[in-house]
Parts: structure tokens; sequence; C-alpha cells
């Protein structure tokens, strides 16, 4: 097998452009998870509201792109925000419910987005010099993914603050050790859990944000990421580190075997080499700390 | 071959650097009733663990009946004759009364065998006999999950006495039960203890009184005295690790 | 649980029964080849929506992947069901248009039909064993597991989608003749094809009445309640786990190679998560605790989808979402739950009625 050096280091590269939206999509789901234990299979369709709020921002109100992502933050926030109140609070000590609820919401949103905006591809708009390519000596790579990993580590430092800077963060991290007890010192975890799941759930739409611009804009688009966001959080452990970790891994990985294969099949490889990690190391890379609900 | 019914050789157990278990032994004759007691924390839940297999041992060896059954799995160390009652009793609740007795039949456990198998041979007899023994005959129908708490304590009871296993391991099975209903267990340990061994953990000395042949006091995970009911109630160092109250009944 | 009618063993059996024989008699009302033909392949959701019901209704095993059994026997059988149509010696077409020139190793044993039919139940039921075995032995729990199977399952479709020279891609295999075992030929569109299917439906569903109604099935339901508690009795947790969720995967394999008969077409499709997941929606509603209602679950929610056609299918699904939405939340038990219910409170009042009729009759006991 003949790889050039610089074949490698542009699969190094596109290995942390694929880490970079790996860890985004993830980003979400690993608070969710890793607070409260929910395992939210709509979690890919809140990726989709987060892209159609931008189609729409754009299309209907021409809200600059720039401007179209911390809108999609709120407005897919403030969706998760009800479904959490509505329905996930009434499941937390039954798991696989959860799961099952969670598909239901994700067949409703499809299918809600599909009515509302119709099957076609829709696409999302970004200002010029973010389309593209930079080239530096034999290697190139996209701005528009460079501009995700810059994003990844934005959102990662800005989560970072939220969980380790401020009173909500302690609250959260409380009632993630032990909810009891959290709650005996007059936390209302409630309250945190509704907020944690708004959080989880902006964040998807932010990746929803970027990945309209990566590809078209479907109803069915979140479908791709579910999967392995789930696999990037669990292989992870529920940490933010264990996912910033495992993103890294899985990115490079992919992109390495996807130089020696094709693309399809390093999927399959990577697949097939977390679910027989998983199964010597369940709890993952890195253990969320504290007792989960 | 080690002899000796029931051995256990210096158990040593910690979790994430506390030493919970520090070199405990014990040794069981055979139909006999042996009541671990002592203060909270002392580690008679976790020795129960050890023994039935739901936690590993550190270091050190169980014994039934010359087989060595250190660390083995659960399922294993049961069939191997110790059955478990839980501190907080664990029934199968979505099952009735009737058929939590019936899984606790468990003469045959061989998975394919059971898939060709409708009735258990022996299980109707044994059911009519234990749930009598067991005040549920009335019950019999009822979901496990809808008993008073004495019922359930009572239901685990039964369902160890159809595994009919040579040692059971009592976690404080009268817990929550009434003056009425501790007087049955005792009438029940006391005649059982003729044909089968009994480890029970206790922290009720007047139960202990009417039940117990051999006293094992545990204390920071180590044995501090062990003897009948008369010795250890005048030994001064039992006393001073109960801060001289004895447990009023 | 006291008397209660829905409990009635005899009664369930009786149920069972004229259910069958009502599906069984369907060819002598009809002769539509096309309407047998779709009922058949109702027959094979049905047969997936038992081996759903047995080992989550009894086994509280959440299997988001099925699909992985039932592409597997699928697929089995297409490819016997191609190799009978060729000559000896010749390949398929479509290997040829993707550069091979020999058939390649994995496709030699399906050159011999009772081979190839066997390796269709045998490959599907080995996989989930093995799987099965290595999950339930590491005491993987429940949603986890759960995510095992939707992970293995995408894996699955995405490897089917990448061996495009051995099982032709996204495109899927498309045997140009219908199945023939020995000298009879299937033909998919006949009643001899309903019955068939028919038959196995049957077989399937009365083997998993009988597993759930035995000492096997008595243990499983218990492991579902309290695996601990079913440990310390003696029993090997893993292994019960392992056999149910084997045998669902039998099933399975079962409904995937009649699917291949009846259809004729074969493709990745097979290994979608959505319809691996829509097997459990059909479950969820129609009732997990009840192979009958699991199997009325699938006829329910598949007829009405043929029915609502292409125009409102979005519509159709969005009320499919929040239906099941519903009975996650409020109705655990499906249909079927419901039934019970109903059926337990009638069977109150009437004992009640007659415990009256006891009292009036000057306290003597007339009715025993």
């Amino acid at each position: 097998m003949d790889i050039s050096s610089i074949a490698f280091a542009n699969s190094l590269i596109l290995g942390l452009s694929i880490a970079g939206i790996f860890f985004v999509a993830a980003l979400g789901l690993t608070i969710i998870y890793g607070t409260a234990g929910v395992i939210n299979m709509a979690h890919g369709e809140f990726i989709m509201l987060g892209a159609y709020t931008v189609y729409a921002l754009q299309t209907f109100m021409g809200v600059p792109y720039f401007l179209c992502i911390p809108v999609a933050f709120v407005v897919v926030g403030a969706i998760g925000f009800a479904i959490e109140k509505s329905l996930i609070r009434y499941l937390y000590n039954r798991p696989l419910d959860t799961l099952l609820a969670t598909w239901g919401v994700s067949l409703v949103l499809i299918q809600g987005t599909r009515l509302i905006f119709g099957s076609d591809p829709k696409y999302v708009q970004i200002p010029q010099f973010l389309s593209s390519n930079i080239e530096v000596g034999g290697l190139s790579l996209g701005v528009f993914r460079v501009f995700i990993i810059f994003m990844a580590l934005v959102l990662a430092a800005g989560v970072w603050l939220i969980f380790y800077k401020t009173d909500f963060g302690i609250k959260i991290r409380a009632v993630t050790q032990n909810r009891e007890i959290a709650a005996s010192f007059g936390i209302n975890s409630g309250q945190v859990y509704s907020f944690t799941f708004a959080l989880g759930a902006g964040l998807a739409g932010v990746a929803g944000a970027l990945f309209g611009a990566l590809n078209i804009v479907l109803p069915t688009m979140g479908m791709g990421y579910v999967v392995e966001a789930f696999l990037t959080v669990v292989t992870g452990g529920g940490a933010l580190l264990g996912s910033a970790i495992a993103s890294l891994a899985i990115g490079e990985l992919q992109s390495f075997f996807a130089l020696i294969t094709n693309s399809t099949f390093a999927k399959f490889l990577i697949f097939v080499l977390i679910v027989v990690f998983l199964r010597f190391r369940p709890q993952g890379l890195i253990s969320a700390s504290g007792k989960r609900r | 071959m080690i002899g000796g019914f029931f051995k256990v050789v210096n158990i040593e157990k910690s979790f994430g650097g506390n030493k919970v278990i520090n070199g405990f032994s014990l040794d069981v004759a055979e139909n006999t009733l042996q009541c671990l007691v002592g203060p909270n924390g002392a580690g008679k839940t976790t020795m129960i663990d050890l023994i039935s297999g739901r936690q590993k041992p550190d270091a050190g060896k169980v014994y039934l009946n010359g087989d060595d059954i250190t660390g083995k799995g659960e399922h294993e160390i049961s069939r191997k004759g110790i059955g478990r009652k839980f501190q907080i009793p664990a029934v199968l609740k979505g099952l009735s009364v009737r058929e939590n007795l019936e899984v606790a039949y468990s003469r045959e456990v061989n998975a394919l065998r059971n898939m060709f198998s409708m009735r258990a041979k022996g299980c109707a007899e044994k059911l009519d006999e234990i749930s009598q023994q067991v005040r549920l005959t009335k019950r019999l129908e009822v979901e496990a999950g809808l008993l008073s708490h004495g019922e359930t304590q009572w239901l685990e009871i039964g369902m160890v006495l159809m595994q009919d296993p040579a040692i059971l391991l009592l976690d404080e099975p009268v817990a929550g039960m009434t003056e009425n209903e501790i007087g049955l267990t005792v009438d029940i340990l006391n005649k059982l203890k003729r044909t089968h061994t009994i480890i029970l953990v206790e922290h009720d000395m007047g139960f202990v009184r009417k039940i117990a042949d051999v006293v094992t006091v545990l204390h920071m995970g180590a044995l501090l005295a062990q003897g009948n009911i008369e010795e250890i109630e005048k030994d001064d160092r039992v006393r001073a690790v109960y801060l001289g109250t004895e447990d009023a009944h | 649980m006291t008397h209660n009618a829905y409990h009635n063993k005899t009664l369930q059996w009786l149920f069972y029964i004229a259910v069958l024989a009502v599906l069984g008699a369907v060819p002598l009302i009809s002769n539509d080849a096309f309407l047998l033909n779709q009922l058949a392949i109702y027959g094979v959701y049905g047969m997936l929506a038992v081996s759903i019901s047995l080992c989550w209704g009894s086994g509280g095993i959440l299997n988001m992947g099925q699909g992985i059994a039932f592409g597997l026997g699928a697929y089995c059988m297409a490819m016997t069901m191609q190799m009978q149509t060729q000559a000896d010696g010749t390949i398929p077409p479509f290997m040829l248009n993707n550069g091979l020139d020999s058939l390649p190793l994995l496709w030699q044993p399906f050159q011999n039909t009772s081979t190839g039919i066997f390796l269709a139940l045998f490959v599907p039921t080995v996989f989930y064993l093995i799987f099965g075995g290595i999950m339930f032995t590491a005491r993987v729990s429940g949603p986890f597991f759960a995510i095992m199977t939707l992970a293995t399952l995408s894996a699955f479709a995405t490897i089917f989608v990448d061996l495009q020279p051995y099982t032709n891609g996204v495109n899927g295999i498309s045997p140009p003749s219908s199945l023939k075992l020995g000298q009879t030929e299937i033909d998919p569109y006949s009643s001899g094809a309903y019955w068939f299917v028919f038959a196995l439906l049957a077989a399937c569903t009365v083997a998993a009445k009988l597993i759930n109604q035995s000492r096997f099935g008595l243990i499983v339901r218990a492991l579902k309640d309290d695996p601990e508690r079913v440990r310390f009795l003696g029993y090997n947790v893993a292994i019960y786990e392992t056999l149910v969720y084997t045998l669902s995967g039998l099933i399975a394999a079962i409904a995937g190679s009649c699917f291949a008969v009846l259809t004729q077409y074969v493709s990745p499709a097979q290994f979608e998560v959505g319809f691996s997941i829509s097997i459990v929606i059909w479950v969820a509603l129609g009732g997990r605790n009840s192979l009958i209602w699991a199997m009325f679950g699938a006829f329910t929610v598949q007829g009405a989808q043929s029915y609502v056609g292409d125009q409102f299918l979005s519509t159709w699904i969005l009320i499919l979402g929040f239906s099941f939405i519903l009975v996650v939340r409020f109705l655990p038990g499906g249909l079927a739950g419901l039934v019970e219910t109903l059926l337990g409170r009638t069977t109150k009042l009437k004992m009640e009625a007659e415990h009256a009729n006891l009292e009036f009759s000057d306290g003597k006991e007339v009715l025993k």
C-alpha cells in the first residue's frame, strides 16, 4: 500500500474535520445523557430543526447567516424545553420507555417538518468567504470545515464555562451526582433537568445550523447523525472530555480507514471497533461522575 | 481437603481504598443457626455479598462442604446450595405469589429442558406446604407488588424455602414485622435449623436470643467475639462497641 | 390477576385457534392473486411482531435491530433463489457488471437449494446467539443493549451497500423466478404461497405461545422483573436471555425468507433502522405482552398505512408517532392491556353479582 505523506497528512486534517462534526453533533446529546441519563432518539431531529430554522430565517426574513446560529440555538432550545416539560420528565425512571417515546417524537418532528416545508431539498446560504478552500502546501480543506472545527472549540469552551463557572453549572453537576441530596439542598432538580435538556437541544440546533450548510436540508437529515452521535457519547462515557476524545479518535480512525479502503467500509470498521470496545468497557472512556438516575 | 461444613477463611475486601472487610474468618457447623451481628457499617451485608457471589473478595477463601466457591458467579453459588434473602425484600413484583414460589423451585435450571416442561415435578406439593408455612395460601393469585411489607418478607422467606438450599443467608428477615409475625418467624427458623444451616444478619438482640446457636460479632470488618448468646451479652468488648446500649426489644 | 378471563389459558388458546382459523380461511374467500400476495406479506409482518413480543414482552429485551435476522434470512433466500435460475457454471449478471468472473466463495453454498434454505435460518440464528451471548454475559443493560442492536443494524446496512460485487449494493438482488422446492414452484401470487407463509406464521405463534407457557417462559418473565433475584435462585440468566433473543431471531429469519419468496426482491432497505423500529411500534400499540395482539398491531398499522396511500402518508406517520408516544406514556400494555383491564372489570362485576346472589338465598350456598 502506497500512501504518500501528503495523502496521509490530508487524511489527518480531514479526520480533524470529521472529529469536529462528530463532536458538535454529539455535544447536546452528551449533556442530556451525561446529566439525566436520557437517551434522546430525537436528537437528530433537533439538529434538523436547527437547519430548518436557519433556512426559514434566511429565506423569509433575510437574516444573515452568523445571526441565524444563535437564533437556532434559542428556537430549538425552546422546543426541547417544551418536550421535556410535556413528556420526558414523566419517563425518567423508565429508560427504555424514554428511548421509545423520543423515537415517537422524532417521527412527529420529521413528518411535521415535511408537512410544513415539504420534502424537497432546501439550502442554507453561507457567506462567500466560508465557501472557499484553504490550500497550504499540498494540503487542502474547505474553509467551512475549518469553521466547524473552530465552532467545536468555541462550543466546548462555552459548555465548560457554563458547567464549571456558573451557578447553573454547579446545580447541574450537583443534580448529576445525586438528585436527592441536591434537592435537599434546595436545588429544584426538575427545573435543572428542563433547562439542561433545553441546553442540549439548543446545541443540537447549532449543530444543525452548521450541518445544514454542509449538506442539503431535508426532513430526514437528522437520521444520519443520531446513531453516530450516540456511539460518540457512549464511547466517551457521557462526560464532556470523553466525547471530545471519542470524537477525535473516531474522526481520525474513520479518515485513516477511508484512506486505506473506502469511506463506506471505514464506517463499518468503526462500528465494529466501537461495539467491541463497548463490550469490554461499557462505561466508556471516561466514566461520567456520580450516580445517574 | 478443607474440613467443616461452611468455612470462610481470612476474607478481605476494599472499596476504593476503604477496607471494609479486614481478615474475617468464620466456621459454621451443619444444621446450626449462626447470627451475624454488629453495629451499622460493620460489614455484615458486605460479608453476605461476598459469600453469595454478589461481590468478589480481594483475598481469602470460602468453602462449602469442602468445595471452594470463592469468587464464583451468583447462580453457581446458589446452585451449590446457598440461598439468600435480601435486606430489602426482593420478590418478582409483576408476577403472582404463586408464580414467585414456582420460579423459586429451582431444581431444574437447564434452560432447554425447561423449555419443554410445563410443570416442575414436585413443585405443586412443595408449594402447598410452603404457602401454608408462610401464611400466604389465601394470597396466591395476588400480584406480588401489591403485598404488604410483612407479606413481602414472608414471600421472600417462602421463596428461599422453595429453593431449599443447604445454607440459608438471611439479611434482617424480620425487619418491619409485627410481634406476631416475628413470633411465627422464630417458630419457622427453630424448626428449620434442625435440617438446614442458617446464617442470619440481625440487629434485634431479642430476636437473636430466641433463635441463635452461635453469635458472631463483626466490628470494622473483623471478628470481635464469637460464642453463644449468654457469652456474647457478657462480653465487655461487645458492650463497649455497642456503647453499652443493648438493643432493647 | 385474580380470575380475570383474559388470563384463562383455555380461553386464550381458543382465541388463538379461532384467529388462526380465520386467517387460514382467507384464500377460500378470495381469489384475488394480488390481494393474497399482499396479505401473505402481512403474515410476514405478523411473524416479526410475534418475534419482538417474545423477546420484548416476555423477556423485557428491547431489540431495535430485528432487521438483522430479517435481512440476513431474506438475503440468503434471495441468493438461493437467484442460484436456482443460474444455469450450471453461470454467475448472476450483476456480478459480471461488477467485474467478477467466477462465483465468490460466499455464494457457493447457495447453489444447493437445501443448503441455501438451511443457511437462511442458520446464519441469522447463529449471529444472534453469538451477539446475544456476548452482550448478556457482560450484563449489558436494557437501553444500552437496544443501542447496540441499532448500531449493529446500521453496520449491516452499511456493509451490504458496500459489498457491491457480492450483494449488488443499493440495487439489491431480484431473482427472476419464484422459489422451486423440488418439483413445486411457489408462485408468490397464489393461495399456495399464502398457505405456505400462513403455516409458518401459525407454527411460530403456537411454538412461541408454548414457550411462554413453559417453565422457561416463567423464568424469562421472572428475569424481566428482577434478574438479580433470579440469579440468586440458581438460574444462569445470561443463557435464558440469549436463548429468548436467539429464538426471536429465528422467527425473524423465517419471516425474512418468506419475504424473499413473496416479493422476489431483497435490498439493504431490509436493514433500515426505521423498519426495525416500526416493528417495535406495531408491538407496542398492539400489546407487547401478547403474541396475538402484537400480530394485530402489525396488521392494523401496516394495513392502515397502505390504505392511507402515498398522499396522506406524512399525516399518517405523524398520527402514528403521536399514538406511539401516548401508548408509551400512558398505556404500556397497548391494546391488549386495555382489553385485559376491561375483561378484568367485567369478571369482577360478574363475581360480585354471583356473590350477591349467594347472599340473597337465605345465606345458604346455592351456587357451588
